[in-house]
């Protein structure tokens, strides 16, 4: 076994110990850099594919038909040096004399193979003539297969407080399926099946006010942080503006074909945006309860949607398996993503990176915006019907199922660091395990969870628990190639 | 010559040429081996006939290729095909359209990605994002006619006339004139024609293209997917109105017996367990209570017993001196029914000494002596209590000696003395009752 084989083999034993923790402890040696790459596959590629280069036995030779010089010379192209192949893929390599001079890099056995070898000679100089014609000779294809290695070293992902149960309120009678935080952080308010809003406070959890009005579930709640309004929406259709200074509905927005299942207000315009069964997201002029834009294209009902003020600025979540991002000034979808392969049931988006994270029952999927790139899946998977996601300033996200888990994920990473399951009040049936909404509120210490057992959870971080306490699931690297 | 000359043709008509190609135009009759090549070779004529190729001048005649709607193979900058061409199709520009398989791979993951930039877009962009769609949203709010508001449907400014003032060039000759004034005015509609045009509506166009799904395929149903949803055909238990006759097995299968396994619970067995056991238990109480009841009462008898063969020995004793006084004996409560025969023995002032084994002589001798003397509410039908059979075990079974006289008389004495001609055996058995719901708790255990 040579020299070279034996470095190979250690390095694959230490490779991985590298990857970890490389960039922890400050291994100062890059093997990256594209002096080192160069080196390491000019020596594999001569080590092994000379071999493949082996001459015809003379006998058989000597049966082939006598090559002409045109033909010698293509056998002769066609065997090219290590080098000339390398220099489609990697930057050539410094002149000979200028290597010598840097005694940091460990360079000097390129130039004394290239001496030995005498069949290169000519091919040395021809390649130092490439270098001074071509700057950047590589094909994107090529390079994309020997860059991709360097972007398999993984970040641990951050320690969080596991989360724990801090208050229990009842109050409602039907199933809780909205919930909306006030911008100031005093009171929230939920919607439920029994067709009321109530607003409780949020330090101590007392009922505050229930309003009254519509006439069948209230699906979306949200609380302009520019006016004095509450807006809702149900499935009756109906989109309703109530001010909170008489606590009386002052407007209706009327255009709805079906039941209206998510609404958002826009952080800067004074626009709202409802969505529903028809499949359409209408953007509505809160003044004048005009529609301004009929945001279609989904096929399926739209579970949920999301405003921001940059561009794309709505976000549609479709039980057509679809993600649309839209272009609201023309109206039109800017982004179709079809990553999913079940409904899209949740939407949300990060307080502060420009990413967003859709959740349905195969996956969770985070993704860049604008332009609406995949990020990653969060893993390990939540295995359950995706009701609602919920995203911290503090990088955490909460999913929380049909049948009663939540999960609770790292954001930058997409590991999930606790599965809990909700235990239900006391009497419930074992089918009255659900979330179907959730939210923190505007500090993201806490997090308030609305229930199919009726009941409105909060949970908070636990305060004593350390990283040696509650370690969290365990987190391990998968390094090598992984299967999309 | 020079290259372009203005000149007038035989009909005064104004002809310009291009005279360098005319000159190489080669004349009639000396065209061999000429070729014309440009538009231009064409001159003023049409096709050279002498010349065997195919001509068009002014591309006339050339068989024009059908339009079509095929989408030319373009090439992006590096030279590679763009295969996602058609699923750009007639889309707008701003539009992103994922197709690579690269778009699966997760952005760190990915080759060529450089350095990722997560940061929200400034405020000043964001700001103008804003204005941009505020803007466009006041077009369209404000293009789109309010049906209340009615003055916006009438135009005043197409029907008020328009002056226009006119100069006619000074192209033509002479003929230049002045300035002219030109009115224009409205056709004045009829209000009341119907309308000239019909509304008719166009088709939708094609829509956009669909997306690329960038997932797996659905996976393949296996047989056992399927015959895990397979729904049986409904048949109604109620209704059959064409009276077929269709096998029990297929008029069950909604049922959904198949689907449920009946689980009995443990709870039916151990129930009837649970009712033997305090069956047995109960027996054995009940048994172990007569038990009890009886050593007491054989007790009491024997004390009973005893008395009497005290009361007895004294009366002997007594019949042995002289006669002097005559014993009365106070009737009290606690002795109970069985000392009535003790009392009426004792009462009898008759001489003999010994009891006689028949009842009948003591109820004759009670009733004639003591009766009378008895208070009113202390009478008691002897007779028939005299008369009593003894079907009880009392006398039969040994008498024993209990330590703790739970006395048996007490019991006796609280059922209503009003009624002592119950026999004895029932009132055994309603004492016997009575004492059931007051028994001791430590005989519970005897099992």
């Amino acid at each position: 076994m040579t020299a070279i084989d034996e470095v190979d083999q250690l390095e694959r034993l230490n490779k991985r110990g590298r990857d970890l923790f490389g960039k922890t402890y400050g291994f100062s040696v890059d093997y990256n850099e594209p002096i080192s790459q160069r080196i390491r596959y000019t020596s594999k590629l001569r080590t092994e594919y000379t071999a493949a280069q082996a001459q015809l036995p003379p006998h058989i030779t000597a049966k082939l038909p006598p090559s002409t010089s045109a033909s010698r010379k293509k056998e002769d192209a066609a065997r090219k040096d290590v080098d000339a192949l390398l220099n489609d893929i990697l930057p050539p390599p410094p002149p000979a004399g200028s290597l010598l001079a840097k005694p940091s890099l460990d360079s000097t056995a390129l130039t004394v193979r290239q001496e030995t070898d005498t069949s290169t000679k000519s091919n040395d100089q021809q390649l130092m003539l490439r270098q001074q014609r071509q700057q950047q000779p590589q094909s994107s294809a090529a390079r994309a297969l020997i860059e991709r290695q360097a972007n398999v070293a993984q970040v641990r992902p951050e320690w969080h407080a596991p989360w724990k149960l801090m208050r229990v309120i009842s109050g409602h009678l039907g199933w809780v399926r909205s919930v909306c935080v006030e911008p100031d952080n005093q009171w929230f308010a939920t919607g439920a099946g029994d067709r009321t809003i109530k607003i409780w406070d949020l330090a101590s959890g007392t009922l505050k006010l229930t309003l009254t009005g519509h006439i069948m579930t209230v699906r979306g709640l949200a609380v302009s942080p520019r006016h004095p309004y509450l807006f809702s929406a149900g499935e009756d259709k109906m989109v309703k503006c109530w001010d909170l200074e008489q606590n009386k509905v002052i407007r209706h927005y009327h255009g709805h074909l079906s039941g209206v299942y998510a609404l958002d207000l826009h952080p800067s315009l004074d626009v709202l945006v409802t969505a529903g069964r028809d499949g359409v997201a209408r953007v509505w002029d809160m003044r004048s309860r005009r529609e301004v834009h009929i945001l279609s294209g989904h096929k399926g009902t739209i579970s949920s949607v999301k405003c921001q003020a940059e561009d794309p600025q709505v976000l549609t979540g479709s039980m057509d398996t679809q993600v649309r991002l839209w272009d609201l000034a023309a109206g039109k979808t800017q982004t179709v993503l079809t990553h999913h392969k079940k409904s899209v049931r949740a939407l949300t988006t990060h307080p502060t990176e420009f990413t967003f994270a859709s959740g349905s029952a195969d996956n969770i999927k985070q993704w860049k915006l604008p332009e609406g790139g995949f990020m990653h899946n969060f893993s390990p998977q939540h295995n359950a019907i995706v009701n609602t996601l919920s995203t911290n300033s503090d990088g955490v996200m909460f999913s929380g199922g049909d049948n009663g888990t939540m999960a609770f994920f790292d954001w930058k990473t997409g590991h999930k660091f606790q599965e809990v399951e909700t235990a239900a009040m006391p009497g419930s049936l074992e089918a009255e395990n659900g979330i179907f909404a959730s939210t923190f509120d505007q500090t993201g210490l806490r997090l308030i969870t609305c229930e199919a057992d009726k009941s409105i959870k909060i949970w908070r971080e636990d305060p004593e628990a350390t990283p040696e306490t509650h370690p969290g699931i365990e987190w391990r690297p998968t390094l090598g190639r992984r299967r999309f | 010559m020079e290259s372009g000359s203005v000149t007038y043709n035989e009909y005064g008509a104004l002809v310009m040429t291009t005279g360098g190609s005319r000159a190489n135009i080669p004349s009639y009759g000396k065209r061999q081996g000429w070729r014309p090549k440009t538009a231009e070779d064409y001159g003023d004529g049409g096709a050279y006939p002498e010349i065997n190729i195919l001509q068009y001048p002014l591309d006339l005649g050339r068989k024009k290729q059908g339009t079509s709607n095929a989408l030319a193979i373009q090439v992006d900058g590096e030279g590679k095909i763009k295969y996602d061409a058609i699923a750009r199709q007639g889309q707008a520009a701003g539009r992103i359209v994922h197709t690579s398989f690269s778009d699966l791979i997760p952005l760190r993951q990915r080759a060529n990605i450089g350095e990722i930039n997560l940061a929200r877009p400034s405020e000043e962009e964001v700001a103008l994002t804003t204005a941009k769609t505020k803007a466009a949203f006041d077009n369209i709010l404000n293009g789109k006619a309010d049906a209340a508001n009615a003055k916006s449907i009438t135009n005043s400014k197409t029907s008020e006339p328009t002056f226009i003032r006119y100069t006619p060039s000074s192209m033509m000759g002479d003929k230049a004139g002045g300035q002219r004034i030109i009115k224009m005015v409205d056709l004045p509609e009829d209000p009341m024609a119907p309308p000239k045009f019909k509304h008719t509506k166009v088709p939708r166009g094609p829509p956009s293209p669909p997306a690329p799904l960038l997932r797996s395929p659905p996976r393949k149903l296996t047989v056992k997917d399927q015959e895990d949803f397979a729904i049986p055909p409904s048949v109604s238990k109620w209704k059959n109105a064409k009276g077929y006759t269709i096998a029990l097995d297929k008029r069950l299968a909604a049922d959904g017996r198949g689907l449920q396994d009946v689980e009995i619970s443990d709870n039916f067995a151990k129930l009837s367990e649970a009712l033997y056991a305090a069956d047995r238990h109960a027996r054995e109480e009940v048994k172990q209570r007569a038990l009890l009841q009886q050593r007491l009462a054989d007790e009491e008898k024997e004390r009973k017993e005893e008395h009497l063969r005290e009361l007895a020995r004294k009366v002997r004793e007594e019949r042995g001196e002289p006669r002097r006084r005559q014993r009365t004996v106070s009737p009290d409560e606690p002795r109970g029914r069985t000392m009535a025969r003790g009392r009426s023995i004792s009462r009898t002032p008759s001489g003999s000494g010994s009891r006689s084994g028949s009842y009948s002589s003591y109820d004759s001798r009670s009733r004639s002596g003591s009766y009378s003397r008895t208070p009113p509410n202390r009478r008691r039908s002897y007779s028939r209590s005299a008369s009593r059979s003894r079907s009880g075990s009392y006398s039969r079974s040994p008498s024993r000696s209990l330590s703790g006289s739970r006395s048996r008389s007490r019991s006796y004495s609280r059922s209503p003395s009003r009624t002592p001609s119950r026999s004895l055996s029932r009132s055994r058995s309603r004492s016997r009752s009575l004492s059931v719901d007051a028994r001791p708790s430590k005989f519970r255990r005897i099992d």
